[in-house]
């Protein structure tokens, strides 16, 4: 026992930054960060000329001024922070967004500037060890230590602290909740009665429902009972992202100069124009296409970059903002996409041709959800959109043409045939559009109810009817022979 | 007070009123020690289920007849859990598959394979197998229809599968050669005529002749809507005139309306109202090709013969897209749409040729 854990302690000592004591609080996300760099510093011979081992963290916010988030989000969080941290109360704030937009960043960067002390909560690996007898020992389940971990870290001071508040961070759910959202309902009681500091939830959003933590464990209701205070991040916008990047540039031309090279304008533009409004993913890509190499295989790969970089310019000539990226691939909501189908823009190319500013391939293939579901956003939309008849008749003969394709599951290709026929139908077939707002509307439920037996007193109890028959026949006379 | 409809239904093979000469070659069927499985089609309300449970009646002796509702548990292999009703007496079980929409398949194996392997316990001068009713077999998925084709072969020893459709058209022919397929026609308007002076004469009311035709031409050919509505024009108003209203089906008048909404206007904003309509008709369960086929009625009443012939091709072939696709409603909009636009263009011509 003893032995083993000498031998897995070494791997919470990499990170020197946080205090030794508190091993939870180690962040795993940082470690394979470290270990990389450790690789690849002597693959690529340069002397190591980086201090910190977490290259990431020397481009990483320290005023509030720094954060590439909107200004009324910080505000919003500030205040938030401000008012709950002077009373001490326990009050909860669940911050969602997309991943990258700077929720942690701004959280960390706030609390730093009040000297606020954050706890995270860092689910622990589940790795039983045998005992010397050979079975396993007792270990106590997830959420009762996550309950441990988050009233003790809010209500107790660590003596190497100087009394100063205290803030509980929470990223990382445990997976018991996934399971039981009702755990979860227990515990947040529990910290309500019990903890005397604030606790922060960040939850990233996520395109699939069923894996949606932010959707799933705070549900409306929850968030009512626990007086739970939500802000949510959008994504980063351009000018946010340049402006964080400049400040990075600025860094690297100060500081680090030996690794990097300075990136050019056109450099973080591309960048920019690649990360999708993703902070986190923009400075990555700016780490990776600023790096000066000496040794071949990054040097290609920073060919490579400038490649992208080209095309990324040339394109933006043809005023087309569909990019080729180094990191994230452009991706679009639902109803960003159902705008782009339902009001498509014309734009005339130099020789005369009119085109389409997003092609429908391009729509389909930046398209995230089931076909199906989009088609069916589609065609509950489309039609204030429309002011002639004939256009309408055409663009619902390619939807339904569409249907007909999409039902074919056995077919891979098919789904992709029949969404294109939708969105390539509808995109052409409209040659007035109406243009006026127009919320987008969810598609309707289809689900048939067929009426209940018990409402139907007249029909022979023990008889099997079959719903459309009652609903064609029998619906209408029973009730006039009921009455 | 039971309806009509239940409480004068034949009971046996040789009191039928109408196909007496099928009746007769059925009952010499069972009378044989066996049978083969069975394929009942024909359209709504022309007296499938009748002569199958005369068939059950023949071959059982009244124990076919005390019947019982139990709810059966099915898990899927997604581990969902799915149940469905089904009606049961010793000696047959019957379900309606559809009920379950796409699971339909593990309703078919489970529940045949459970009635298979249950031997019958008293078998002396019983029959060695016991009788499983599927109904609605044209509106099983593909996947629930291949499934039925390995079952039937299997399990031939102990169980006779009788199966119930509208059409064979959607049975894949693999089901349709392994069947006795029995084909029973609806009833013509002076059978359903006949049959509902029958009724009147047992409930001791007179039914003038004139009232009888107009019922049965108003049913569609359909005898249980025919006696339905005929029971309903009783409570109205009873002694009966020869000339009194005879209610429809609600959904009729509401299909009628659809129609006349699309032809009273031909714009975006109408087919949006126009989709309203159809949207409760599907949530409220009326088959999507009847609205098909009712909304076609309604909207060439007023066309001139080219047109209706150009309105109903399209309306086939949107009907039958609906089939092979997901979303009926899709379909429907786009027939809408087809015939507003042909609608539109024929009244701006006409329009034209006025001045």
């Amino acid at each position: 026992m003893q032995k083993e854990r000498k031998w897995f302690k070494p791997l919470f000592e990499f990170n020197d930054s946080s205090p030794p004591k508190k091993t939870k609080k180690n962040n795993p996300e940082r470690k394979p960060s470290t270990n990389e760099k450790q690789l690849k510093v002597p693959i690529a011979n340069i002397p190591s000329n980086i201090n910190d081992k977490n290259w990431i963290k020397n481009f990483d916010p320290i005023n509030v001024e720094d954060l590439a988030v909107h200004n009324k989000k910080i505000q919003e969080v500030n205040e938030w922070l401000k008012t709950t941290c002077v009373n001490s109360n326990n009050d909860m704030l669940f911050l969602s967004g997309p991943v990258g937009s700077g929720k942690t960043a701004t959280i960390r960067t706030i609390a730093s500037k009040y000297n606020i002390k954050i706890s995270e909560w860092i689910t622990p690996l589940d790795i039983e060890y045998p005992s010397e007898f050979g079975d396993y020992e007792f270990k106590e389940s997830q959420s009762k230590k996550f309950l441990d971990f988050i009233i003790n870290s809010a209500n107790f001071t660590s003596l190497l602290d100087n009394n100063s508040c205290k803030l509980v961070l929470v990223e990382d759910f445990p997976n018991a909740f996934l399971r039981s959202p009702s755990e979860f309902i227990d515990i947040l009681q529990q910290y309500k009665q019990r903890a005397k500091s604030p606790i922060v939830f960040i939850c990233s959003d996520s395109h699939t429902d069923n894996k949606n933590t932010a959707f799933h464990l705070f549900s409306p209701s929850l968030k009512e009972q626990f007086n739970i205070h939500q802000i949510m991040f959008n994504s980063v916008s351009v000018t946010g992202l340049k402006a964080a990047l400049k400040r990075a540039a600025d860094i690297i031309s100060k500081k680090y100069t030996t690794t990097y090279n300075v990136p050019t304008v056109d450099l973080i533009e591309s960048v920019v124009n690649s990360s999708g409004g993703d902070i986190r993913s923009a400075i990555l890509n700016l780490h990776f296409a600023s790096l000066k190499g000496s040794v071949v295989n990054l040097e290609t790969s920073i060919i490579k970059e400038k490649e992208v970089k080209n095309k990324t310019s040339r394109k933006k000539n043809t005023a087309s903002n569909k990019f080729m990226s180094l990191g994230k691939d452009q991706t679009v909501s639902i109803l960003h996409g159902v705008g782009r189908v339902l009001n498509p823009k014309e734009i005339s190319t130099p020789d005369g041709r009119k085109s389409l500013s997003h092609a429908p391939k391009d729509v389909i293939e930046q398209f995230l959800s089931h076909p199906s579901s989009f088609i069916n956003f589609l065609e509950e939309n489309y039609l204030p959109h429309f002011s002639c008849i004939n256009d309408v008749d055409k663009a619902a003969s390619t939807l339904s043409e569409g249907d007909c394709m999409l039902a074919e599951w056995r077919e891979k290709i098919c789904q992709e045939y029949g969404l294109y026929t939708a969105v390539a139908g509808l995109m052409i077939a409209n040659k007035s559009p109406v243009s006026a707002w127009n919320p987008v509307r969810g598609p309707k439920n289809m689900r048939i109810q067929y009426p209940s037996l018990n409402e139907l007193p007249l029909l022979e109890p023990n008889y099997l009817y079959k719903g459309k028959v009652i609903v064609t026949d029998y619906l209408t006379y029973t009730k006039i022979i009921g009455s | 007070m039971s309806l009509w409809v239940d409480k004068h239904r034949p009971r046996d093979l040789m009191k039928l009123d109408y196909h007496k000469d099928q009746a007769l070659r059925l009952k010499n069927l069972v009378q044989q020690s066996d049978f083969p499985h069975l394929l009942v089609y024909g359209p709504s309300g022309a007296g499938k289920k009748t002569r199958i449970m005369c068939l059950l009646r023949e071959l059982y002796g009244s124990g076919a007849e005390r019947l019982r509702q139990e709810t059966m548990h099915f898990t899927t292999p997604s581990n969902k859990k799915i149940e469905i009703m089904t009606v049961s007496s010793n000696y047959h079980i019957e379900v309606n598959p559809t009920d379950v929409g796409i699971h339909d398949r593990v309703v078919i194996m489970d529940l045949v394979k459970n009635v298979a392997q249950t031997h019958q316990i008293d078998s002396s001068g019983q029959r060695e197998f016991k009788v499983v009713i599927l109904n609605e077999v044209d509106d099983l998925t593909k996947d629930a229809q291949h499934a039925l084709r390995r079952t039937m072969e299997k399990y031939v020893t102990t169980c006779r599968l009788i199966l119930i459709a509208n059409s064979i058209s959607r049975v894949i022919p693999a089901i349709r050669s392994r069947c006795l397929t029995i084909r029973v026609p609806a009833p013509t308007e002076t059978e359903i005529a006949s049959v509902l002076h029958a009724v009147c004469k047992k409930e001791g009311l007179s039914l003038p002749s004139e009232l009888a035709m107009r019922i049965a031409k108003c049913a569609d050919r359909n005898l249980r809507r025919a006696l339905l509505m005929c029971e309903s024009c009783k409570v109205q108003q009873y002694p009966f005139t020869p000339d009194q209203k005879v209610p429809e089906p609600d959904w009729q008048i509401y299909i009628r309306d659809t129609a006349s909404l699309a032809l009273s206007e031909q714009s975006p904003k109408k087919l949006g109202e126009v989709r309203q309509k159809l949207y409760e008709l599907i949530i409220h369960g009326i088959p999507p090709d009847i609205i098909f086929a009712g909304l076609l009625k309604e909207l060439v009443r007023n066309c001139d013969m080219a047109m209706k012939c150009q309105v109903a091709n399209h309306a086939a072939q949107f009907e039958h897209r609906m089939r092979l696709g997901n979303k009926p409603i899709f379909h429907l909009e786009a027939f809408v749409a087809k015939f507003m636009a042909i609608y539109k263009k024929f009244v701006e011509e006409s329009l034209g040729d006025a001045f």
